[in-house]
């Protein structure tokens, strides 16, 4: 039943379900940007917790490539979705339409990765993209998303 | 016009993050998460510091709203790790559309701790979602 992959995935979607939370909460208090500064400096102060171990001496210039590359391409999702809403983007209708940003990464792991699913799958991965969408509408929503992982 | 303009820059976000999810798996299978997130973060604060600089770096400092902030990108952190493991040991194509899903959580969370009520869209999401899990983890 509960492949390897299962529980990680699940328990990351429930910890940035928990951020979903704590990003109402912030953005009742302070605006978008000042809230973005601040899930920054979160950031930053975590990483020292992951200095050990994490072997990043030893990795190539190709993998040093690969992931600052990864953090670049979040941060510029979170840029443009910054530039919609400062253009008078509907948030209702902006931020679960960012929600199916899978669909770009299922893409690129079927043409590039060479990924295939079984049939079944295929009607999860729909389900689970449309789900992602639907749970992020709100008719009113308020410009506070503040990009991948604190968007609701 | 105007419109048309921002769903341009929305759709671009999509992007962007979907060629973000494709990375992740492409950095979990050459190093552990730990190293992952570290040039993760290195990677995303130039374009995050650009959002910053366009509104002239005007940061609020009320302090619930600083405790929140952290808090956020701390536990966001920790949501990261766990999604590199889970790239690490499946397929993105899998991984990617399960880990989108944490509105689930943050809805349900919402409509417990802040008295949110769901709208009808939202219910039906749920359902997909739930439906969604049960096949993954059949």
């Amino acid at each position: 039943m509960f492949s390897g992959w299962l529980i990680p995935a699940l328990v990351a979607a429930l910890l940035w379900g928990i951020v979903g939370i704590l990003q109402k909460l912030g953005s009742n208090r302070i605006n978008a940007s000042s809230l973005l500064a601040w899930v920054m400096a979160g950031y930053i102060l975590a990483l020292p917790l992951f200095w050990q171990g994490s072997g990043l001496s030893s990795l190539t210039q190709k993998d040093l490539f690969w992931g600052i590359l990864a953090g670049a391409a979040n941060g510029c999702g979170t840029w443009f979705l910054f530039a919609a809403l400062e253009r008078g983007a509907n948030a209702s209708v902006a931020v679960p339409l960012t929600a199916l940003y899978p669909t770009v990464t299922v893409a690129f792991a079927y043409f590039i990765l060479r990924e295939r699913l079984a049939f079944l799958d295929w009607i999860g991965v729909a389900l689970a993209l449309s789900a992602g969408a639907m749970l992020s509408y709100e008719p009113e929503a308020r410009s506070t998303a503040v990009g991948f992982g604190t968007e609701t | 016009m105007r419109t048309s303009k921002w769903l341009w820059f929305a759709l671009t976000a999509l992007f962007w993050w979907g060629v973000w999810g494709f990375l992740a798996k492409v950095g979990s299978d050459r190093m552990n998460p730990r190293a992952l997130q570290i040039l993760f973060v290195v990677g995303m604060l130039p374009p995050l510091l650009l959002a910053l600089a366009k509104v002239r770096f005007a940061v609020q400092t009320d302090r619930a709203g600083i405790v929140y902030g952290i808090l956020n990108g701390v536990l966001a952190t920790f949501g990261m790790l766990a999604f590199y493991a889970a790239m690490a040991r499946g397929k993105a194509s899998l991984v990617a559309p399960l880990t989108a899903l944490f509105p689930l959580f943050t809805v349900v969370g919402a409509v417990l701790l802040l008295k949110e009520k769901l709208n009808r869209v939202q219910v039906l999401g749920l359902a997909m979602a739930v439906i969604a899990v049960v096949i993954f983890a059949r």
